[in-house]
């Protein structure tokens, strides 16, 4: 009860004393030009920052239909932006597209890659051309970093292909641009990690050596580099295990090469009469 | 006592009105008796009716001397407002509890100077600020404060002296 009284009686001389002061003030605006002036800065400043807080306030709960407003926007700049790339990327396959070439034995093509699996032991990819932009089965897929896999079927727009991480998949690979040849195959367990096999223990080699494709196959060109030589192991005392990192990221392979042999179909023709019986 | 006291008040606030028309030293004091008048109120006067006071004199000082309507109210009406919180502090609750009037015969004259003093401050910085203070020098406001509330300060404390008269007796 006493501290209400007490309250009240704060409140009412308060009030007594802001009505005195601002009939002072006003006196003061009303007789005397400085006193008006200050006055008059002090009451804008004042009004500047009542109306300035009230408006933080009511911005505050606008917040979120403003959100709703610029998450909308968002998704809307989004898919224009993506109409924008697909297009962007449709004309560029088709300029690429045009740009077949021939060196050597090899037909080259530019391709894309649509899909590819990491983390499985036969690892694939999805090449985004196909019959009608003239991909052939048994094509080479390849990089400027390495070797990416090898078309395995083909659809009218679409290719499937055995990844080299994939434990079916081997490439001839010479270690050094004169030195042994021998295969090469995925580690299995990272996506830069293979191993170079059966390399004769007469030669000699040091870590950092680089591995490139012997060309011994129909498949893939001769001298892409595709790593370099770390830790080895003798096996069976009669050949090396290489271990090699790779010099092609798996992680995020967009855009490669097709190579295709145009002798290929000629030679393995030639190898079945000759093989067979 | 009553009429004595009112009388005093009158007189003292016609020296107000004669100082501020007539006593123009310098533009660095500004002599005001106006928060000895208001801190020398009778005790028992409420805050409200303090300020009321102050304001009411403050005016009358205003209206009938060269300057501006409403400084003085301006300036004063704190003093009004602080009074018996500063007799509380400087002189005691009893004296409030008791409805005595200070004087410097009971508390002293170093705590009326102080209290003189106190309400002296509060005044001259609230007139020297509303007087202009924004648009000169720091040094100018400073000087004019320090000048006006050493003499303001000792006139007052002769004019706490003359109301705190009967007390004493």
């Amino acid at each position: 009860m006493a501290v209400g009284k007490k309250i009240a009686g704060i409140l009412f001389n308060a009030a007594i004393f802001i009505g005195l002061e601002v009939a002072a003030l006003s006196l003061l605006g009303h007789n005397g030009q400085v006193q008006n002036f200050f006055l008059a800065k002090a009451l804008h400043g004042f009004m500047a920052k009542t109306w300035g807080a009230s408006e933080s306030v009511r911005y505050y709960f606008s917040l979120k239909g403003v959100n709703e407003a610029l998450s909308q926007e968002n998704f809307q700049l989004s898919q224009r932006l993506k109409a924008y790339e697909s297009e962007e990327e449709k004309k560029r396959m088709e300029a690429l597209a045009g740009s077949f070439t021939d060196i050597g034995e090899f037909h080259y093509m530019p391709a894309s890659i649509v899909k590819i699996s990491r983390n499985k032991q036969h690892n694939y990819l999805i090449i985004g051309q196909g019959t009608e932009d003239g991909v052939q089965p048994h094509s080479g897929i390849i990089s400027a970093h390495g070797v990416i896999g090898i078309v395995d079927a083909v659809s009218k727009h679409y290719a499937y292909a055995i990844s080299f991480m994939n434990n079916d998949f081997s490439v001839s690979t010479r270690l050094g641009r004169e030195g042994p040849v021998g295969p090469m195959v995925w580690d299995g367990k990272s996506s830069s990690g293979a191993i170079l096999r059966q390399i004769p223990l007469q030669y000699r080699f040091e870590p950092g050596d680089t591995v490139y494709t012997s060309g011994f196959s129909s498949i893939f060109p001769a001298d892409i580099p595709l790593g370099t030589v770390g830790e080895s192991r003798i096996v069976n005392g009669a050949t090396y295990e290489i271990a090699v990192s790779l010099l092609q990221d798996f992680g995020a392979p967009r855009y490669v090469t097709l190579a295709s042999n145009k002798g290929k179909e000629e030679i393995d023709e030639l190898e079945e009469r000759e093989v067979a019986p | 006592m009553r009429q004595s006291f009112l009388l005093q008040y009158i007189l003292l606030l016609i020296a107000q009105v004669l100082i501020c028309n007539y006593f123009h030293f310098t533009p660095y004091l500004t002599l005001t008796l106006l928060p000895a008048l208001i801190l020398c109120l009778p005790t028992r006067l409420s805050t409200a009716a303090g300020m009321l006071i102050a304001f009411v004199t403050g005016i009358t000082v205003d209206l009938l001397a060269e300057g501006v309507v409403g400084l003085n109210a301006f300036a004063l009406v704190p003093v009004g407002l602080l009074r018996r919180g500063l007799v509380r502090f400087v002189f005691g609750e009893e004296l409030l509890v008791r409805g005595e009037n200070f004087s410097i015969h009971k508390f002293g004259l170093p705590k009326v100077i102080f209290a003189v003093f106190l309400m002296q401050t509060v005044f001259l910085v609230l007139y020297i600020w509303a007087d202009g203070a924004p648009v000169r020098p720091f040094l100018f406001n400073f000087w004019r404060y320090f000048i006006s509330v050493a003499a303001g300060t000792l006139l007052s404390v002769v004019v706490a002296d003359l109301f705190t008269h009967d007390d004493r007796r």
